[in-house]
């Protein structure tokens, strides 16, 4: 019997967390940051362009060259400076992956039919993805992650992005779809701020 | 003993005062119109209040007949509470349609899941079934509100202001009534003064959310959502998940290499 007692303690203790967690404010971000819309309509935008110059930042060779050439506190500097770009170009990639994930919820609810499937598989994967994201992140942050495996996380969200925009492009009236999903969330509440 | 039955009259009173007052703000604001099932729960609560207080008089608090009569009356309030429920997870997402569908069949599911545990894990006194049902009840309805609320969080539905007091009322007078009920089971006649009095103060709470959220009109229509052709859908959600299980999968071989090197 006791353990039914604090079974039913604990699960109003967790519906009180759940309920406190799901009505506060969503965080502020820059208006179009997370915006699907624009992200169809400005494809060029994102992080994962600038792989190619982060590539180039991060390449092994130079550091190697550094720690043979260099002093200790040169080479402890260059690392720490290299770390931080890392760890801010993850989150950029972060956010590109956000934008996308976002892109899938707001034609999910503007659309007629949802498939059970698609929307568990989806939300399983992005819980699974934010996990990895901050295990990556803390590899990184101790210094354990080399850092040109990131190139393998941004080759991926820039090549889905590329074939969610084809899939949109196939089905025709890309710029349609665009302006129709942006009056379409304005005027009914789906907040993308 | 004298003093909590006196605080615990005039909160019967205060609460069924409050009710009339809110009643008949849905009424002149024209409100009931746009919540039909919360104003007949109101309508029904008061209802019933009324009859039990009577019974009791007539009958007094140790008889068996109005034990039976109050904790029927109780089962109908009961019913009509989860109606006004069913209808605020309309209000939230009934717009969306295909969104829609999914949330009612996975908030029923959840309701009869935790309405089941409940059952389970009741003494199984007959003496006890109606306050079994009464917690089931309550820890449903407040699951069913937590879930929807996650699903609008998830789906960035934005949340009627309304619709969110008349959640978060419903959600955490029932968060108290399963915490009081499962009190008293526990400690049944060392708590059974206070347990009304605290219930009715719960209620008091809820009505005040429901009362400030609902002081002034509510159009009456909700707008009709324009939806995107379901080919759309059709197309892209695959798709999505194609190239979130290939990101994931990728993911992992970094994290598997990872973890060999260290």
């Amino acid at each position: 019997m006791n353990f039914f007692f604090y079974t039913f303690i604990l699960a109003v203790a967790v519906l009180l967390f759940l309920l406190a967690w799901s009505l506060r404010a969503p965080r502020k971000r820059r208006a179009s940051s997370l915006d699907p819309v624009s992200s169809l309509q400005d494809p060029g935008r994102r992080h994962a362009t600038y792989l190619p110059q982060i590539r180039r930042a991060l390449a092994p060779a130079d550091f190697e060259f550094l720690t043979s050439h260099a002093s200790r506190e040169l080479t402890r500097r260059v690392g720490k400076e290299r770390r931080r770009i890392a760890l801010a170009y993850l989150s950029g990639v972060q956010e590109d992956f956000q934008r996308l994930l976002k892109l899938a919820r707001v034609i999910a609810v503007l659309s007629p039919e949802v498939g059970a499937a698609q929307e568990f598989e989806r939300l399983r994967l992005g819980v699974q993805f934010a996990l990895r994201c901050h295990m990556i992140r803390a590899e990184l942050f101790l210094g354990l992650a080399p850092l040109p495996q990131l190139s393998g996380l941004s080759q991926m969200v820039s090549g889905f992005a590329a074939r969610i925009e084809t899939a949109i492009t196939e089905l025709g009236e890309r710029a349609a779809l665009a302006t129709e999903l942006a009056s379409s969330l304005e005027r009914r509440g789906v907040d993308l701020s | 003993m004298a003093a909590i039955a006196l605080f615990q009259q005039a909160l019967w009173a205060l609460n069924s005062a409050g009710e009339v007052v809110l009643l008949t703000l849905l009424v002149v604001r024209k409100n009931y119109r746009s919540y039909p099932a919360f104003s007949l729960y109101l309508l029904v609560d008061l209802t019933m209040g009324a009859t039990a207080f009577f019974v009791y008089r007539l009958w007094g608090f140790d008889s068996a007949t109005a034990y039976r009569i109050a904790w029927g009356t109780h089962g109908i309030v009961l019913f009509a509470r989860a109606l006004a429920v069913a209808e605020v997870c309309r209000h939230l997402l009934s717009r969306y349609r295909g969104v829609w569908a999914l949330a009612w069949r996975i908030l029923l599911l959840c309701a009869a899941l935790v309405l089941c545990y409940s059952i389970l894990a009741a003494r199984h006194d007959w003496k006890l079934a109606l306050l079994t049902a009464d917690r089931g009840l309550g820890l449903s309805i407040a699951t069913v509100i937590v879930v929807l609320l996650l699903f609008a969080r998830y789906y960035d539905v934005k949340v009627d202001p309304v619709v969110r007091s008349l959640a978060i009322g419903f959600c955490l007078y029932s968060c108290f009534v399963v915490l009081n009920n499962t009190v008293l089971e526990r400690w049944l006649h060392d708590y059974s003064a206070l347990w009304n009095l605290l219930g009715m103060l719960a209620f008091l709470a809820s009505l005040s959310i429901w009362t400030g959220a609902l002081r002034h009109s509510q159009s009456e229509a909700q707008p009709k959502e324009i939806l995107l052709p379901s080919g759309i859908y059709q197309a892209i959600a695959p798709e999505i998940n194609l190239r979130l299980r290939l990101f994931n999968e990728q993911l992992t071989r970094f994290w598997k290499v990872e973890a060999g090197r260290s």
